[in-house]
């Protein structure tokens, strides 16, 4: 029985003509919106690449030089492009795209999107993403608002009952119909999707960017889910199609536009962050004075050189095997680091809090269990983000203190002096590596959770309820 | 005739405060509006704090310059330790649109090295609030007021009509036409009267000067709503069902408000791409560290083309001489010139594209003026950064004099140093032509309303 009415949702369906055109459009934006992200991936990931490939030569092409004079002129650390994020673009528009690596300190990662844009970027972008968390919900609420009350003022709801069906399975039955239906406007988007993976040879053969297509579709399957599910139960319990059709757009805007912005802002207004003029002016001081004020950068010089020369067992600088300046400079590094490290987890900690709102809005809101959860696996999200942050820094740091190990080996004078351009070759440039699937999945719990009690809960309460719905 | 039309009116405002769904709704767009100000007047204090902050940072800066070089120093080294700011301080209207002040920086950290390195340094911003955009009152008004507008008019005939009362009405001598325009004026008074409200609230709490500006402000918001209904009369003379009525005016706001701004958003990225920012400073990069590699009469000379008045200072002699450092700092910014043209004319381009497709949406449209009087948009920010690049030239010309004529740097010295300041500007310009596009789609999309309410018969079933 319950496929029978499913047919039977499925046929009326294609039948309406509203419908076709409509899904027509959605599923015409969806492939545009592959096509277009496809274009826009592939333009800012060559030019990525091409920027990091000119920086890795004109690392290895560097005369004789000092090797202080090589960590000033550092490297640039450009952020790739993660392979799905071509299907939700995530935060990647508003994060820096490249940043600069020197000794000393820790650079902003700049030139964002969104910093290049007008403020129409604010209106949100075209992204299968977008299209699968907003548009095709709105597909769905005007699929199904009219799928009991219609049959309720047709009196054709009395002819199914008199079947021996019961609401519940009649509920079922329409889901599974409509349910046919969104796959029809979906599915073909998301063979385009893994298609064009398949054409990326990188891609073709990581089961990682597989396995992240899978669970990306997997998660949409649910969202899905549960906005027909919850249509049809609102549809269910409404006397009339327009108070339910009203009632669940009302719901899709709330959900959808007012809540998600109203968490986000809220959360920057509870939890203020420092600003980059602040943090620097902290990182500087703590350095400078020791971290508790109690250690200043010079006493920590003097006590390093006074060790040194116990060590070797010397009364003067000249004498020693090693540079001064450059175990200096090393003992500086790993302080400032230390000083950047703490400052930069209290930053990311007050921005973790700020998002938190947000993410626990989940619960409430499916919009907000998907948003992340989708970016989380296309590899755009806030924690892939500071993974490519934490990646540079980690490179930088240890470029720095490899140049400053090459500048204690030339021992006295070694200012008057310079390393041979071959050196330069030797050392290896910066590579980056988007982290596996499993790393990504650890910071996804609370969508996951959230999204799959909306679909649990939907379709026990949610159902429950309507078989207690009146019938006329 | 007139009469009836009073009478109507109060009928449909009794009837209006029956409805507690949408006094509920109203009183909702309210509180929601009144956050918007909140937050947008916030969000700019917080900034002012900020910036307020800046000058206190300097002094510290100076102070401990002061402690490391206790007596006459060589500008060189002050120059190289010294950190200055410029800053970007908002308009008053700021707090109403926020625009794109809280993604672009708004002061830059100079020192006298190349300015290229350090003019794009961004400021700390959380990234997913950013994505999820600003909840300002030009949000409210630019987003959620049509849907209120949608809310109240959707069924405007059709629940009528649907309810048998219509058939009723029109029993009476009553002509259509008034019934129609009874309701649509009803609803115009109330959406425009709460759009005044919190516009009056949001000019007194962010304390806007009282200048032309506000007028150009109220007739935008005026316009837009007007635009709404003009949509809704044109839905409305369809005489369909309400369902009908909801799909349609819901698909225009999506279509509009949603859609057509994230396509344009595509088409301006992909017809004007700017890769020069990446490539700017890559290569003054590459100059600046040059700079050490080549002959230090070759780097003088070049220095001293571009000011002649230094080049009868002493030659360089010795391994490391501060004016030589600077001098190949500067030729550093001076090699990547046309690339950083070439970049700021990329965005502007970006952004007059944005201004000459914004008839395409009268929201486009309504989102690019009200930022735009708020100088909060992408070509205020262009300014900012020239006027910061104008403020490194005097620094440079201020310590130039120290290192050419090699005059120590006192503690009295440093009161001498220029310093900066820059105030966003209502880019009125792009604000008027805005309205003006404005008024163009409220004239169609009412001349249509009219002309199918005139041509087409009311149906009271």
């Amino acid at each position: 029985m319950i496929r029978s009415i499913a047919q039977k949702e499925l046929a009326s369906t294609l039948r309406d003509r509203r419908f076709v055109v409509l899904s027509v459009l959605m599923l015409a934006l969806l492939l545009a919106a592959t096509l277009v992200g496809r274009a826009s991936y592939r333009t800012l990931q060559r030019e990525r690449q091409v920027a990091q490939q000119t920086v890795n030569d004109q690392f290895h092409h560097q005369p004789n030089r000092h090797p202080h004079r090589v960590a000033h002129y550092g490297s640039f650390a450009f952020r790739p492009k993660a392979g799905l994020s071509f299907l939700d673009a995530g935060l990647d528009s508003f994060t820096g795209t490249a940043v600069f690596l020197e000794a000393h300190q820790q650079n902003s990662v700049n030139f964002s999107q969104a910093q290049q844009a007008s403020s129409l970027i604010r209106f949100g972008e075209l992204t299968v993403a977008f299209v699968l968390q907003l548009l095709v919900p709105l597909l769905i609420i005007f699929l199904c608002f009219s799928a009991f009350a219609e049959e309720r003022e047709a009196g054709t709801l009395k002819l199914l009952l008199t079947q021996g069906v019961s609401l519940r399975r009649i509920a079922w039955g329409k889901i599974a119909g409509y349910g046919q239906a969104v796959a029809l406007v979906v599915l073909p988007a998301l063979a385009l999707a893994a298609w064009l993976l398949l054409s990326n040879e990188s891609f073709a053969n990581s089961p990682d960017a597989w396995a992240r297509l899978a669970l990306f579709g997997l998660s949409y399957v649910v969202y899905f889910f549960l906005w027909i599910v919850g249509a049809v139960v609102v549809s269910a319990r409404q006397a009339h199609a327009r108070t339910a059709l009203v009632l669940l757009l009302g719901c899709w805007m709330l959900g959808g536009i007012i809540l998600p912005k109203d968490t986000a802002n809220l959360g920057a207004n509870l939890f203020p962050a420092m600003t980059k003029a602040e943090l620097d002016a902290k990182v500087h001081e703590d350095a400078q004075k020791g971290i508790d004020g109690h250690d200043p950068q010079d006493q920590r010089s003097a006590a390093l050189k006074a060790n040194l020369l116990k060590k070797y067992n010397v009364d003067s600088e000249e004498k020693l095997p090693v540079s001064v300046g450059g175990l200096v400079m090393a003992e500086s590094e790993a302080y400032t680091a230390k000083v950047y490290q703490q400052h930069f987890a209290t930053l990311n900690q007050t921005y973790e809090h700020q998002n938190a709102l947000a993410s626990w809005a989940g619960l409430l809101n499916p919009y907000q269990a998907i948003r992340p959860l989708s970016m989380g696996l296309a590899g755009s999200d806030f924690a892939h983000y500071v993974h490519f942050q934490q990646a540079a820094e980690a490179y930088r740091y240890q470029l720095v203190q490899r140049l400053n190990a090459l500048q204690t080996s030339m021992g006295y004078g070694d200012k008057e002096r310079k390393l041979d351009a071959a050196t330069w070759r030797a050392i290896p440039t910066f590579t980056y590596e988007s982290p596996a699937l499993g790393w990504a999945l650890s910071y996804l719990l609370v969508p996951t959770l959230a999204l799959l009690l909306w679909a649990v809960g939907l379709s026990w309460l949610g159902l429950r309820a309507i078989d207690k719905t009146s019938i006329a | 005739m007139m009469s009836t039309f009073w009478i109507l009116l109060r009928y449909e405002w009794r009837h209006f405060r029956a409805a507690k769904g949408l006094v509920l709704l109203t009183g909702l767009v309210l509180l929601v509006g009144l956050y918007g100000i909140y937050y947008g007047t916030t969000e700019i204090e917080r900034q002012r704090q900020h910036l307020a902050t800046l000058p206190t940072l300097a002094h510290h800066n100076v102070e401990e310059l002061k402690k490391k070089f206790p007596g006459p120093a060589d500008a060189g080294d002050i120059g190289y330790y010294h950190t200055t700011f410029a800053v970007h301080h908002p308009t008053e209207w700021a707090s109403l649109a926020l625009g794109q002040r809280d993604v672009n920086p708004y002061y830059v950290k100079l020192r006298l090295l190349g300015l290229q390195g350090q003019l794009y340094a961004s400021e700390n911003v959380n990234p997913t609030k950013v994505l999820s955009g600003n909840f300002d009152l030009a949000f409210v008004l630019v987003y959620l007021f049509p849907l209120l507008i949608i809310a109240l008019s959707f069924n405007l005939l059709s629940s009528e009509k649907e309810q048998g009362i219509l058939v009723l009405l029109l029993a009476q001598p009553v002509r259509p036409s008034v019934v129609v325009a009874a309701k649509l004026t009803l609803r115009l008074l109330l959406v425009l009267g709460l759009a005044l409200l919190l516009s009056a609230v949001a000019i007194v709490w962010a304390r806007v000067p009282l200048d032309g500006r506000v007028g150009l402000w109220l007739a935008l918001v005026v316009l837009y709503c007007l635009f709404w209904f003009g949509v809704v009369a044109i839905v409305t003379a369809l005489q369909r069902n309400s369902a009908f009525n909801a799909v349609a005016l819901v698909g225009a706001w999506l279509v509009l408000v949603v859609l057509l701004p994230g396509l344009l958003n595509v088409y301006v990225e992909a017809t004007r791409p700017v890769p020069q920012g990446l490539a700017l400073t890559i290569k003054q990069r590459e100059e600046i560290h040059g700079g050490w590699d080549k002959p230090k009469s070759e780097t003088m000379n070049r220095f001293f083309a571009l000011y002649p008045q230094w080049r009868d200072t002493a030659t360089i002699r010795g391994r490391f001489v501060w004016r030589w450092y600077y001098a190949f700092q500067h030729l550093g910014d001076e090699s990547v010139r046309p690339l950083v043209a070439a970049y700021t004319d990329g965005l502007r381009q970006r952004f007059d594209l944005v201004e000459q497709l914004a008839w395409v949406s009268p929201a486009i449209n309504a989102q690019v003026s009200f930022s735009a009087l708020a100088g909060t948009d992408l070509p205020t920010h262009l300014a900012f950064q020239q006027s910061a690049t104008r403020y490194h030239d005097a620094l440079r010309a201020f310590y130039y004099p120290y290192l050419f004529r090699k005059v120590a740097f006192t503690h009295d010295d440093y009161a001498k140093e220029p310093t900066h300041s820059f105030t966003s500007t209502s880019e009125l310009g792009t604000a008027t032509s805005g309205l003006g596009k404005l008024l163009l789609s409220v004239a169609v999309v009412w001349a249509a309303g009219l002309l199918l309410l005139q041509t087409r018969p009311l149906n009271p079933r």
